[in-house]
C-alpha cells in the first residue's frame, strides 16, 4: 500500500505520479511499492491523480495532523482507500482504461493475498487488510468477505465520492477519524496555518549558528530527508568574524593561497551579492586543532571517505567501464570533429586557383588533403557542489568525479577537481585533484555538508588560473550542481533594497551572472545536472543550452561526452 | 496543389495570403524538367496561425527559419509550402563537415579539364527552387558563410573561377533548426539575421486529432483522443527531462497506428513505433508505465477502427 518512503524503484513511482497528476514540479510525499519494492502502477497513479484533482499540500498537512498517533499508518491506508474511490471517479471519463486497471489491481490484491506468509500476515492490521479485501472484491466482482455491521460503515465511509472537492474531502476524513476512532485531528493543522511567520522567526531563532553536519538521519529519503535538504539543520549568518575563520581552517584545512592572494580575490570578488563572504582555498592539509566541532567534522569527514572507498571497490567494474567509455567518446570528438588541417597532395578536393599546373607544369599536387590533426589545448576544471542537499548521493558523486577525472587524465587533458561548499559566511574551495598529478584518490575525500553559493564559487575557480599546466590552454569548467544555490549568509542591502536571502531567485540571478561573466572571459563553462526536475528551470537560466542531466551514472559517459562536444563546438566556431 | 490549396481554405487561413499563393504559382509556373521535384506530401501542416506566418514571409521574399523542439512538423511545413508554391525541393541535411562545396559545388577532373558540378543550393537558385536547409545549426558557422550573399538582399551566389549566378525572383531557402538538447547550438547573429524566424509551436491535440483522424478516417474516436493524451503525456515527461525524446515521435505515433490498421494488437505496435525508439531498458520502462495508464495492450483491429 501507500508508504511514505523512497526506495529503490523510487524513480519509476515518481514518473507514474508525475505522469498521472500532469505535472513535475513537486516532489510526491506518497508513493506506492508491493512488498518486492516494485512500484504499484495503480496506486501510485490514484497518488499522482490526488495532486491532479485536489490540493495535496492541504491534505498532506490533515495526514501529517494525526503523525505522532501510533495508529498513523493505519489511517493512512484507511484514508488512502477512501481517495482512491473519489479520484477514480473524477477521472474515470478522461481515462476510461482507468477502470480495467483498478480491475487488475484487484486481481493483484488476491494473487498477493494467497502468496503471503503467516509472518507477513501477522503484520498487517486486519481491520484495513479486511477493508481493502472488501473493496477489491467488489471492484472484481468477487465474493466479499463478511463484514462485522462496524466494519461495513466503515467501507461506506470511505467511498468518498467523485463530486467531493479538497475541503469536501477533508471532511469526510476528519469525519471518519472522528466517528470511528475519537480522533481529531487539526491541532497541529491550525498551527502551522495561523502563523506562518511564527515558524520562520522559530526557525531563524533556534539556529542561529551554521553548524557542518554530516549525514543526518536514514539517508533513505524519508520525510526527514526533505527537511535536511531545505538546509533546515542551518540558520541564518551574517557575516563573517575572526573565530570563523579559525573554524574554517581547523575544519578544511590550511590556506593554499597566500593572505595577501587571497584578499585580492577577496577585493575582486566579494562585492554586490557577495559582499559579506569571504573565501577559502584549501588543498585540505590538516591544521592541529582542539576545536570539538572541528574534530567531528573532520572524523565524519573521514568516514565518509571511507564509505566513498568501500563503493567505489564494490562497483569497480562500472567505473572502470564508464571511464574506458567516455575517454573514448571524448578521444573521438577530438579526432572526428575537430578538422585536420590542409595540405597539398595528389588527390582530394582541387584547387581552381592553382589548377593551371595541371597541364602546364605537369604538377599534379593541385589537391588538398587532409593533413595532420590539429587540437586545441585545453584543461578542465570539475567544480563539485558538495553542499548539505548533496548528502544523499556521496557516494555516488564521488565516482562520477572519478569518472570524468579519470576519463580526462586517461587521454592526458590536465583536470582539477574542487568542491565547493559554504559555511559561516566562506565561501570554501577544497582543490581535491590538481593539474599536476592524474591521481584521483583525493576525491575520495569528497563528502557534503554546509551551503552553496554557486555564483561565488564559480567565479573564484574561474580566477585560479596560474597554475604552470593551464598555460597555453583553453579552459573548460564543468560544474556537478543541483541547480539550487543557497547559503545562509544573505544577498547585503543596497540602495533602496533591503537585504535579502541568498536563494530562489535572487540566488539563480547571481549565479547566472557569474557565469556570464566567466564565459565572457573566454572560459566555456557547463553543467552536469544532477538534481530534482523543479531545478531544471534553474540550471537552464544559469547555464543556457550548456548542461546535461544526469540520472543514473551509466548516463555519465553519453552525457559528459555531449557536453564536451557542445562546449568544444562553441570553442572551435568562435 | 489544389487538395492542400482547398485544406487551407478550410483550415480559414487567410484569404488574401492564399490569393497571394495562386498569383505567385501563375506567375512562376513549374517548368516540366523540375517536375518531379515538386513535393507530393502525405501529411498536412496543422495549424492556422503557423500557416499564415509562414505564408506571409515566403510571399514578402524572405527565407525562413523553422525553429523548435523535436516532432513540431518542421519538415512537413516545409514540404508542404513547397507543394503549395509548386516549387521544385532541394533537400540539404547538415553535419558538422558541410562545407561550402558541399552546398555550392565542387571541382571535378575528368582526366581533360577541371570543372565545375553544382551543387543543392547552386541548382537551387538557377532553377528558382525552394532549398529546405535542413538542421542547420548542425554544421559550423564558417561553412555556412559562403550562403549569406544568397540569403540577404543581393541575392546572388559568387564562387571564386567561376561565373556569379543570380537567384531567380521565386527561390526561397527554408532552414529547419532544433532546438534543447545536446549538440545543438544556437545559430550565430550574422545568419540569423538572414532569416524571419519562425517559432515551431508544439502540435496542440486539436490538431493531433485532426491529423489522425484525416490519415485513418475509420479509427475510433475514444481510441484517438487517448493516444493523442498519450503523447502529451509523453510530451510533458520529454520536457520534465525524465526521459529522452527518443520517443516522443509523432510519426512513430502515426506508425504505430498503421501497424493497428495492418492487425497488430495495441501492445506490439506501440512497443515497436514508440517504446523501443529508447535504447535505455529504464526508459523504456517508464514510457511503457506511460502507455499503460491510457491504452490496453490487447487492442484489436476491431476496435481501433471500429468506424
Amino acid at each position: 500500500m501507500i508508504k511514505k518512503q523512497y526506495s529503490g524503484s523510487a524513480r519509476r513511482a515518481r514518473n507514474i505520479i508525475w505522469n498521472a497528476a500532469g505535472r513535475y514540479d513537486f516532489d510526491p510525499p506518497f508513493m506506492a511499492f508491493f512488498s518486492n519494492g516494485h512500484p504499484d502502477q495503480y496506486f501510485n497513479m490514484v497518488a499522482g491523480l490526488v495532486q491532479k484533482w485536489l490540493d495535496m499540500p492541504r491534505l498532506w498537512d490533515f495526514f501529517l495532523s494525526y503523525e505522532g498517533d501510533r495508529r498513523a499508518d493505519e489511517f493512512d491506508d484507511y484514508l488512502w482507500l477512501g481517495l482512491e474511490n473519489c479520484v477514480y471517479e473524477k477521472e474515470l471519463p478522461e481515462r476510461p482504461i482507468l477502470e480495467s486497471l483498478r480491475r487488475e489491481r484487484g486481481e493483484l490484491f488476491f494473487v498477493e493475498m494467497q502468496q503471503m506468509t503467516r509472518q507477513q500476515m501477522e503484520y498487517q492490521s486486519m481491520p484495513v487488510f479486511n477493508q481493502q479485501e472488501y473493496r477489491w472484491a467488489s471492484v472484481c466482482g468477487r465474493r466479499p468477505p463478511l463484514l462485522t455491521p462496524r466494519e461495513k460503515r466503515i467501507s461506506e465511509a470511505l467511498r468518498f465520492s467523485g463530486s467531493l472537492d479538497t475541503d469536501g474531502v477533508i471532511a469526510a476524513m476528519q469525519a471518519f477519524l472522528q466517528s470511528f476512532f475519537r480522533i481529531t485531528p487539526g491541532d497541529e493543522v491550525r498551527i502551522r496555518k495561523a502563523n506562518p511567520l511564527a515558524r520562520l522567526l522559530f526557525r531563524h531563532e533556534t539556529k542561529r549558528r551554521d553548524r557542518l553536519l554530516v549525514r543526518i538521519g536514514t539517508g533513505e529519503g524519508d520525510h526527514e530527508k526533505a527537511r535536511q535538504q531545505r538546509h533546515a539543520g542551518l540558520g541564518r549568518h551574517v557575516g563573517p568574524s575572526p573565530e570563523d575563520r579559525a573554524y574554517i581552517e581547523a575544519v578544511f584545512g590550511r590556506l593554499s593561497r597566500t593572505p595577501e592572494e587571497l584578499r585580492v580575490l577577496e577585493n575582486e570578488l566579494c562585492v554586490g551579492p557577495d559582499g559579506l563572504c569571504r573565501l577559502w582555498i584549501t588543498k585540505g592539509e590538516r591544521t592541529s586543532t582542539e576545536d570539538k566541532d572541528a574534530l567531528e567534522v573532520r572524523e565524519s569527514a573521514e568516514r565518509q571517505a571511507k564509505r566513498n572507498e568501500e563503493f567505489q571497490a564494490a562497483h569497480a567494474a562500472m567505473i572502470q567501464g564508464s571511464v574506458r567509455a567516455l575517454s573514448t567518446r571524448i578521444e573521438t570528438i577530438f579526432s572526428s570533429y575537430f578538422k585536420h588541417l590542409p595540405e597539398q597532395a595528389r588527390a582530394g578536393r582541387i584547387r581552381p586557383e592553382d589548377a593551371w599546373r595541371l597541364p602546364v607544369l605537369n604538377d599534379a599536387t593541385v589537391f588538398l588533403k587532409n593533413g595532420e590533426e590539429t587540437e586545441p589545448e585545453i584543461c578542465v576544471d570539475l567544480l563539485l557542489d558538495a553542499s548539505q542537499s548533496r548528502m544523499h548521493s556521496q557516494e555516488v558523486l564521488s565516482a562520477e568525479a572519478a569518472i570524468i577525472a579519470g576519463s580526462l587524465a586517461k587521454i592526458h587533458i590536465p583536470v582539477r577537481v574542487t568542491a565547493f561548499r559554504s559555511l559561516r559566511s566562506h565561501t570554501v574551495l577544497e582543490i581535491l585533484k590538481d593539474f599536476g598529478t592524474s591521481d584521483c584518490r583525493g576525491l575520495l575525500r569528497y563528502y557534503a555538508g554546509g551551503w552553496n553559493r554557486d555564483g561565488l564559487a564559480i567565479e573564484t575557480l574561474g580566477r585560479l588560473d596560474d597554475e604552470t599546466a593551464m598555460q597555453g590552454r583553453q579552459r573548460i569548467l564543468l560544474v556537478l550542481t543541483d541547480g539550487s544555490p543557497n547559503d545562509s549568509t544573505p544577498i547585503p542591502a543596497e540602495g533602496l533594497l533591503l537585504s535579502r536571502e541568498y536563494e530562489g531567485d535572487a540566488a539563480v540571478a547571481a549565479a547566472e551572472e557569474a557565469v556570464r561573466r566567466l564565459r565572457a572571459s573566454g572560459v566555456r563553462v557547463g553543467a552536469v545536472f544532477h538534481g530534482n526536475t523543479g531545478h531544471l528551470e534553474n540550471v537552464h537560466r544559469i547555464y543556457g543550452h550548456a548542461y546535461v542531466r544526469i540520472q543514473k551514472a551509466n548516463q555519465l559517459a553519453q552525457g559528459v561526452s555531449d557536453l564536451m562536444l557542445m562546449l568544444l563546438r562553441e570553442m572551435r566556431t568562435d | 496543389m489544389d487538395q492542400l490549396y482547398s485544406f487551407l481554405e478550410n483550415e480559414g487561413v487567410d484569404r488574401a495570403l492564399l490569393e497571394g499563393v495562386k498569383a505567385f504559382r501563375d506567375k512562376h509556373p513549374t517548368e516540366g524538367e523540375n517536375q518531379n521535384r515538386v513535393p507530393q506530401p502525405e501529411y498536412y501542416y496543422y495549424g492556422k496561425k503557423t500557416w499564415e506566418l509562414a505564408l506571409a514571409a515566403i510571399l514578402a521574399g524572405k527565407n525562413l527559419l523553422l525553429a523548435g523542439p523535436k516532432a513540431t512538423g518542421k519538415n512537413v511545413l516545409s514540404e508542404n509550402l513547397g507543394a503549395l508554391f509548386g516549387r521544385p525541393v532541394w533537400n540539404v541535411s547538415f553535419h558538422i563537415n558541410t562545407d561550402a562545396a558541399y552546398l555550392v559545388g565542387t571541382d571535378t577532373y575528368d582526366g581533360n579539364r577541371v570543372s565545375f558540378r553544382p551543387g543543392p543550393i547552386w541548382l537551387c537558385a538557377e532553377k528558382g527552387g525552394f532549398g529546405i536547409l535542413d538542421e542547420i545549426n548542425m554544421a559550423k558557422n564558417e561553412a555556412l558563410a559562403v550562403l549569406h550573399a544568397a540569403l540577404d538582399f543581393r541575392r546572388s551566389l559568387d564562387v571564386p573561377g567561376y561565373e556569379k549566378i543570380d537567384l531567380r525572383p521565386e527561390t526561397r531557402f527554408i532552414a529547419t533548426m532544433n532546438y534543447g538538447y545536446a549538440g545543438t547550438r544556437d545559430l550565430n547573429e550574422a545568419l540569423t539575421s538572414r532569416f524571419a524566424v519562425l517559432d515551431m509551436p508544439i502540435i496542440s491535440e486539436e490538431n493531433l486529432q485532426k491529423l489522425i483522424s484525416r490519415r485513418y478516417p475509420t479509427i475510433s474516436v475514444k481510441i484517438r483522443d487517448q493516444l493523442v493524451k498519450l503523447y502529451a503525456e509523453l510530451q510533458r515527461k520529454a520536457e520534465s527531462a525524465e526521459i529522452s525524446d527518443a520517443a516522443l515521435d509523432l510519426r512513430g505515433l502515426l506508425d504505430a497506428i498503421a501497424l493497428m490498421e495492418q492487425g497488430l494488437s495495441s501492445g506490439d505496435a506501440l512497443d515497436m513505433c514508440i517504446v523501443n525508439k529508447s535504447f535505455d531498458s529504464y526508459e523504456r520502462g517508464l514510457i511503457r508505465d506511460v502507455i499503460c495508464a491510457r491504452i490496453p495492450a490487447d487492442l484489436t483491429r476491431n476496435v481501433v477502427f471500429s468506424q
